[in-house]
Parts: structure tokens; sequence; C-alpha cells
């Protein structure tokens, strides 16, 4: 089997078999958790929910990663949240803004946007690959994170960097021809689609109820600051 | 096997709310960095994630094919009786469930309410701490945890007519409020009826106590036997609902003000024909709306004053201007803010049934000290908290170090300066 | 007559010996020469090996080698290969034919035809028998299939075994002989396929592209009839020499991609200011070949600096990589919208299975009264 063949078979068929795995697995995950069924909260409200719910996204999703509310806490662990906000930036750009990426997404879904220059791209992809080091050595050596890491923390790790790096090797054509970082780049993806329905990667889609939840209680207390 | 219970009660609260929350963690260990007990003694069990593990694994093992899957192949062992004894030294003996650590999760998960629930898995084990165990059945059995029984609640009462010269209003049906007191006050700050009755008659408020809703208190929420929360909480929502008030007043007690507030309305499935309320809300209110006048400034005396944010009235009950509103009236200048204020204050360290827990001494006494370097660092000697058991923990742990800080109730602070 | 020597052949229609170094120094340059060939097998004197002169072995090899005989069949293809040699302007190409080789068969430049130039290739085969380089062009039937390529009443695979067994080596122009190329294309209905999977006992060189560039077939061609050894290869067979980076490296356009200026239409503001072509599907990144430094028509232009993305003629199975005007980062396949509804359905089912299951164990849960103590 030549380069090629590996190609068109990482870029095709498995490929599209891991895209509807991950639809799939997701939809299933999305599911299980909403079947289990939400109660009303009947308490009388002191604040309004809804304004929570906005200061939560915005917190949680913007403003956060780099002022976060619990000053103190995250001056004491400040990799999580630094090299955990480059990481997620990093991600959203490269995914979203590079051109390559871009027109993945052009194919998938029918239309584009307007992307960066590689440079911005390429020295982005840097950074979250320095933020993914530091994380995982973070991870190996924080009391706590080393408490909460198990197997699948390893893995959930592994199975995201490896796009990352390979991706990165690949706009450099580093150590292998460009067209065996391909290969390796769309089977670290391919295996990551399947790895995400399976992990807690999968915390993309629960953040949004966490987030939501965490914005309904604290707002219905008037409590979120 | 004490297990079935345990995963019953885990089944039967794991709905929608605490399944995708235990879905969104990310494992980064953040909560562990706001946590006072975790920080105290650096013991990276005491990180609040982990203290939600055995949840985590019953709704995984339970509900999720990759949970199922994670046992058959071994990755992950079935809960046992053995990680629930292991897990009450950790949830009861290092957590004052203070939901600090919910404002620290980069997700938003309420982490110290599925806290809640995996102590209420535990005390349906039969594993809570002995020291819980007993104070519940003390209240079951006379009404207060404290063993202040109805005597001696009649014998406060009735002494109120001797302090103040007005006679207990007891039972008084149409009126506005039920004043609801607890354990706490009628065995060590008595004064507080006193003068409490003395701001709300000031007030014109039409108010009444009742021997049936005579202790806020409410061990079922401290140690998650909800029979018991729902048998305590259901005393006072039926005397509010006999009398037909319009209002409840919780007056120091945090764990009490929310169960009443937040949780017995889920529990009842009916929502409340009352409005429940607390003093730290209510007095500065009265203030503001004139209803009973303070001498401004009455306490700028040379003291330093410093406000301790509870977590349940507080960071939980949303009551945070209010108090800070009376205070800046009541001391001016003289009144300093600590470093962790608010939705992000730090506890005390004696919060959810900790001090019944002799083992926890320990435990509790380290995680003062973080409040004590913050109260230090701000040069306070007086300490204002709106909560009576964290009145109870600040004075027993300046004088455990040795410090000279007053701690004061905003009642009394109130009725003082009462003009 | 293959026997006299190149550089004798040129001398008696009357090249001068100007005319012929200038020659060897274009070889020297289409072959990419920084330094010369393997020459232990070339038989050349070593002394030349490290010469700062790199048109001196070619000299060498032009004065001492014989002609080489060439044997070139055609199949299924469009003749545009040899098209693109026979109106290439190198002047090395016309130097190439007329001087370096001796083309014993060529259907389309045969000024014989029928029984006749059949009878003339047999002899060839036979005369120059393990000597001969058999030139391809055109994919292959094979199998049942192998009925869609008659000539002379012999099918193509019969042809060309025929031809290889003889061969001292095989030359597959073009993307068609090298690699299927349109014929097949899917659902590739004549089972066509490339040389390299039906001889497997002859070195093979790919020459691939649609068509070849003229330069890279003479030059591999002069490459073997000058020194006897085949250039070095790739993995898909492909001389480094022509295919040794991609068409993206060497691109004019390519200071565009990297400051993230694309054309986004064919008519839009980027595509009149030259703009990077590759959000209009170039596949230039993931395609080898010399197109962006050789050009064509004599180094006119090629595809890109005329405006129209590559379309990745020289790499296997290009017909079938995506659409020409989509990314080349794009998965070749996007899912059917009853795929993606399957998956919708299934994950929706297994989800609303375990709920049921969930459901029923918490009103179990529920009946149990042993919950709470």
């Amino acid at each position: 089997m030549n380069t090629q063949t590996m190609l068109e078979l990482a870029r095709g068929p498995i490929f599209y078999g891991a895209l509807l795995f991950f639809i799939a697995g997701m939809l299933y995950r999305l599911v299980t958790v909403i079947s289990l069924g939400w109660n009303k909260d009947l308490a009388k409200p002191r604040g309004d929910k809804a304004t929570g719910v906005v200061k939560s996204f915005l917190r949680g999703g913007i403003i956060f990663p780099f002022f976060p509310r619990e000053k103190a806490a995250y001056a004491r662990n400040p990799i999580v949240y630094i090299a955990g906000g480059l990481f997620h930036l990093s991600l959203f750009i490269v995914v979203i803004l590079g051109a390559a990426h871009m027109l993945v997404w052009k194919s998938l879904i029918g239309f584009g946007w307007p992307t960066l220059p590689l440079p911005i791209v390429d020295w982005m992809a840097a950074v979250g690959i320095i933020a993914m080091v530091a994380l995982i050595v973070n991870r190996m050596v924080h009391p706590v994170m080393k408490l909460l890491t198990g197997v699948a923390e390893v893995l959930n790790w592994l199975f995201v960097f490896l796009p990352m790096i390979t991706g990165y090797m690949m706009t450099h054509h580093m150590f292998l021809p460009y067209e065996n970082l391909f290969v390796l780049h769309m089977m670290s993806i391919n295996v990551l689609l399947v790895w995400i329905p399976l992990s807690r990667i999968s915390h993309f889609m629960f953040y949004f109820f966490s987030r939501t939840i965490h914005g309904v209680e604290w707002g219905k207390r008037n409590a979120m600051p | 096997m004490s297990i079935e219970p345990t995963m019953n009660l885990f089944v039967k609260k794991t709905g929608g709310w605490v399944a995708s929350q235990l879905e969104a963690c990310t494992r980064c260990g953040m909560c562990a960095e706001a946590c006072p007990y975790y920080l105290a003694t650096g013991k990276a069990e005491y990180a609040p994630i982990w203290k939600v593990e055995p949840l985590r694994r019953a709704y995984e093992q339970r509900f999720t094919l990759i949970g199922k899957l994670k046992v058959a192949l071994g990755v992950e062992k079935a809960l046992t009786d053995a990680d629930l004894k292991a897990w009450s030294k950790v949830d009861f003996e290092a957590c004052s469930v203070c939901g600090k650590c919910s404002g620290a999760c980069p997700m938003g998960i309420e982490i110290s309410s599925l806290i809640a629930t995996v102590r209420a898995g535990i005390t349906a084990a039969g594993l809570a701490p002995a020291g819980l165990v007993e104070k519940t059945e003390m209240q079951m059995k006379c009404g207060s945890p404290n063993g202040m029984c109805e005597d001696e609640y009649i014998k406060w009462f009735d002494s109120l007519e001797e302090k103040t010269g007005v006679k207990a209003p007891l039972d008084v049906k149409g009126a506005d409020m039920l004043v609801v007191y607890t354990s706490l006050e009628i065995k060590d700050k008595r004064h507080n009826l006193y003068d409490l009755a003395k701001i709300l008659n000031a007030a014109g408020i039409k108010w009444t106590i009742s021997m049936d809703a005579r202790d806020a208190f409410n061990m079922g929420s401290i140690i998650g036997n909800p029979k018991v929360q729902k048998e305590l909480a259901g005393k006072i929502l039926n005397t509010a609902k006999k009398l037909g008030v319009k209002q409840i007043l919780v007056t120091e007690c945090g764990h009490g003000f929310t169960t009443l507030r937040d949780a017995v309305p889920n529990v009842f499935g009916e929502e409340l024909p009352f409005f429940v309320t607390h003093i730290a809300e209510l007095l500065p209110n009265l203030i503001k709306e004139g209803k009973i006048k303070v001498k401004e400034g009455y306490f700028k005396n040379g003291h330093t004053y410093t406000f301790h944010d509870s977590c349940k009235i507080q960071r939980q009950g949303g009551i945070m201007d209010e108090p800070r509103y009376a205070l800046k009236l009541l001391a001016g200048d003289t009144f300093k803010e600590m470093d962790s204020i608010r939705e992000n204050g730090l506890c005390c360290g004696g919060g959810g049934g900790i001090r019944s827990i002799p083992e926890a001494n320990e435990n509790r006494l380290a995680a003062f000290k973080l409040k004590l370097a913050e109260v230090e660092k701000v040069g306070a000697d007086v300490v204002v908290s709106t909560c009576d058991n964290c009145q109870l923990q600040l004075k027993d742990g300046f004088k455990h170090y040795n410090k000279a800080v007053e701690v004061k109730g905003l009642i009394e602070m109130v009725a003082e300066a009462m003009i | 007559m293959p026997d006299e020597t190149i550089y004798q052949s040129m001398k008696n229609k009357g090249v001068s010996r100007r005319d012929f170094l200038k020659l060897s120094g274009l070889f020297a340059m289409a072959l990419g020469f920084t330094k010369a060939p393997p020459f232990e097998e070339s038989g050349l004197p070593t002394s030349l090996e490290f010469s700062p002169k790199v048109a001196e072995p070619i000299v060498r090899a032009m004065e001492t080698k014989p002609r080489l005989p060439v044997i070139w069949l055609e199949f299924q293809d469009c003749t545009g290969c040899s098209e693109a040699l026979t109106r290439s302007n190198s002047p090395t190409l016309s130097s190439l034919v007329l001087n370096t080789l001796t083309i014993e068969y060529h259907e389309t430049l045969s000024a014989a035809a029928g029984f006749q130039v059949e009878e003339a290739k047999q002899q060839a085969m036979k005369k120059y028998a393990g000597q001969y380089i058999l030139v391809v062009e055109g994919s292959i039937p094979v199998g049942e299939e192998a009925l869609y390529c008659v000539i002379g009443g012999r099918t193509g695979e019969e042809i060309l075994k025929e031809a290889a067994a003889g061969a001292a080596a095989i030359i597959a122009v073009g993307n068609c002989s090298s690699f299927g190329g349109l014929p097949k294309a899917k659902p590739n209905p004549t089972n066509a396929k490339g040389v390299w999977e039906i001889i497997t006992d002859k070195p093979i060189i790919n020459i691939s592209g649609c068509p070849a560039i003229p330069e890279a077939i003479t030059g591999v061609i002069a490459h073997y009839a000058l020194f006897g050894t085949l250039p070095e290869l790739d993995g898909l067979h492909r001389p480094k020499t022509f295919y040794g980076v991609t068409v993206h490296d060497r691109c004019l356009r390519r200071p565009f991609y990297e400051a993230g200026k694309f054309a986004l239409s064919f008519d839009d503001e980027g595509a009149k200011k030259g703009y990077c072509l590759y959000k209009l599907g170039c596949k230039g990144p993931t395609t080898y070949n010399s197109c962006a430094t050789i050009k064509w028509d004599a180094g006119l232009s090629f595809p890109i600096q005329s405006g129209h993305p590559c379309l990745g003629c020289s790499e296997p199975n290009f017909w079938d990589g995506g659409g020409f005007y989509q990314g080349q980062s794009a998965p070749l396949e996007r899912p059917e919208v009853t795929a993606v509804g399957a998956a919708v359905a299934a994950g929706v089912v297994l989800g609303a299975g375990m709920a049921v299951a969930n459901s029923n164990q918490k009103k179990a849960a529920e009946a149990l009264k042993g919950g709470s103590k």
C-alpha cells in the first residue's frame, strides 16, 4: 500500500466512517443525558436567571480564560488557565480560521469564510502545541491533577495532541514527506473523532449545559458577579 | 450490603441536571484551588471534584454504556461499601459545602450541590459521621440538634417580656411575618430575640413566633437525609401556612434560610405562598426604607470592621449588597473589605455540619487559618457576620489562635445603633 | 543504425562540434545535474565523477554510447503525451528523437501502418532483446475487460506483456500508463491499470502527468541512453529530478498563500491580482511535479501561472481525489444526507434505548423504600 492509497483511505472512507461515528456517538450522549429528566425549579428567584446565563457565558466563553472570576484560585494553578485558555484560543483560530481547515468545513457544510494568513495561524498552532505540553506536564506534576488523571485523561491529551503536532509538522515539511504527514494527520483526526464521543473531550457539548446551569443557579440567587 | 440504598439514592437524584454537569467536567482540578480544606491541608483527595467521585462512578456505571464498558473491562471498579467509608471522611470532614469551588470551575459546574448529593448517598448507607447522626437524632427527638427542647424555648420566649416589656407574639394568626430562630441563638446568643424584637417592633412589623416552627436548623439538609429534611422543613412550612403569614424571616441561620427558600418548594413540589427572607436582607432594607433609624457612624469608635461573607447567605443566598450598606452606614470608613469577598468569599471553615464532627477539628481549624490571614491582612479587630454558625466558628478560631478579634452579629449592631 | 555512437550519428547529419557541446549542456540542465550520476554502471571514466563541468560526462557519454532503441506502445490513451512531446519547442527533444534514439515502433509517428509496422516491431524486439527501452502511453485494461483495448487482434495486456519481456526498462509516460489515469477513474469500466500493476519483474519509471512534461520524458530517456542507468526514483517510481518537490513549493503564487491572500472565484479581484488559487481547489501542495519550474511550451507558462488551480495530474487517482475545485485539504467524500441522517438516527435510537433502560432503573429505585433511611 503506497502513501497515496493510504491518504485516500484516511481522507475518504475512514474519515467518512469516523465522522458518522462521531455524529451518532455525540447524539447518543446528548439523548442519554437529556432523557434523564429535568425538574422544574419551583423556588422564587431572587434575581434574573436569563441575566445570569448571559453573564455565565460571557465569563465562561470570552472573558474567562484570561480574566478569571476566582482570581486567587487561578493564581495558584495558573498553567491550567493560561495554557488552557491559549490552547482553546489556538484551537479555534487554527481549526476555523486556517485556510486548509476552512476548506474542510466548506466541503462539509457548503460555505466558506475569510481566513487568516499562514504565519499567524502557524504561530497560533505553535502556541497551542506549547500550551498542550505545559498542560500535560502540569497534569503529571500537580497533586490534585495527578489524582484526577487516569488512562482516559492521558489518552484525551494524546489524541488531541497528535493532530496538532502532525498538522504542524505538515505545514513545515518536518521529518517526513508531506503526504505521509497528511496521512498521519488525517488518521489522528479520525482517531480523535471516534474518541470524542467515548471520552470527556465531549465537554464542548456539555459545556453549554453546565454553563447554563451555572448561570441559572447564580442568576436565580442574584449572586452572579 | 449497604451500598444498595446509596445507589438507589444516586439513581433517583441523577437527572439531566446532575448528569450534564458530571459529563462536563474536564478533570482540570481548578476547584481544588478554591477549596479552603485542600488549601489548608494540601491533601489532593480534598479536591472538590474528587468528593463527587462516588456520584460520577455511580452515574457512569448505572446510566452510560461507557461506564458499563469500563467496569466490564476492569478499568474501573464498581462502587463499594469501602469506597463510601473512605469518602465519608472526605465529604463530611473536609467540606463545608460552601460552593466556592462552583465559582472557580471553568465549566461552571455546581460542585457543591453534587457534593451534597454524595453526602446524602453516604448517609443513606449509614456511614455519616457519628457526630452528625447524633445531632440529627437529637433534632428529630426534641426539635433542636443542641438539646434545646421545647421547655427551653418556652423559657426563652417568656423571658422576652421581662427583658423588653413586650409579650412574645406566639402563634399570631394573620401576622405578616413568621420569625424563625436557630437553636444556636437560644444557646449562645439569647439577646438576638430581644434585639430583633426591638427592631421589628420599632419598624412596626406584625410578627409572630411559633413553638411549631421554633428552629430553622435543618439537620436533614446538613447530613443529607431527604426524609428528615422534609419533615423538619414541613413543620415550618405548615406553621407558616396555618398562620397565613406573608413572609418568613430566618434570623442568623444560613442553611436553614436556603433550605426554606430554595429547597423546600422543590421538596414539596409547590410554590411557596409566602416569601422567605433573612435578617441580612431585612434589616438593611428597613434602614433604607426609613422604617427604623440608626445613628450613622455609631460604630466609628477606633475599631476596624470587616464583613465575613457566609456561604449560604451571601454566596448562595445572594444577599451581599444589603449587609454592606448597613455596615458602611454604621461603621463608615472603618469598615474594610477583605480580599475574598462576596461571591468569592472564603469559608470560615465551620459550615456544613463540620463543627459537629470532632474528627474534623484539625481540618476545621486549619481552614480557619486562611480566613484569619485575610482578617489580619485587612487589620480588622471586629468581624461582622450574619450567620450564627460562622460567628461561632470565628470566635472559636480566634480563641484557638489567641487573636483578640471580636465577632459581632448584624442584629445586635443594628439594635445597638438604633435611635 | 543504432550501433554507431550518438556523436557519430550527429556528426553524419552535419551537427557541428559547437552545437554538440551546446546540446550536451542542455541535457545536463534538463537532467538537473549538479554532479554526474553513478559512474560504475555507466562505464565512463571515474575521473569525471567530481568534475565541476557537468556537461562533460554528457559529452563523453554521447561520444561513446550507441543510440538507444525504443519501442513506444499506446493503449487507452489520448496521445496527449506524444503530442506534448512532439510539440515541445525544446531543442533537446528533436535532438533526442533524431540523434540519441532509434524509435523502432511508434504508432503515431510511424510512417508505416498495419501488419508491416507490427512485423517491424517483432523484428526489433528480437534484434534488441534485452536492450530496448519500452515506453508505454495509456492505461491497460486487464482480465475480462482486456477486450476493451485490442490492437491488431490482440489485447493490450498481451501486447504489453510480450513487449515487456524483452525490455531493458519500461518508461510509463503520462498518468494513464503510470497510475491508470482517466480510464481508471471511478467506476473504472474497463478495469484499467497502470503498467506497474501488471509488470512486476522489470525496472519501471513512471513519468506521470496529464500529459507528462516533455522535458521529463526526454530527460529520463536521455539519462538512460547516456548512462545506461535509471535515475533516482521516489516511492511512486517517479524520477526525483522532476518529482522531487511539490508544485506548491516552487509555485510563483506561493507568497500569496503564505500571506493569506487568496482568489475566491475565477473572476474576483484576487484572481485578477494573481493571488493564490488554494481556495479554488489547487492541489499543488500534494502534487509532485516540475510544472512550476520547467513549465510548458518552452517555459512560457503552466496552469497556475495562467490562472487555473493545479489538478494534481501527476498523482495517482487524481480524478477521484475530490472535485477539481474542492479544497486540497477537504475530505474526499462529503457524507451524504442519508448517511448523516442514518448516523443521527442511530445515535438517537441508541440514546433512546439507554433512556428507557435508565428510566426503568429510576422507577425501580423510586419504588424501593430503602432509598433513604
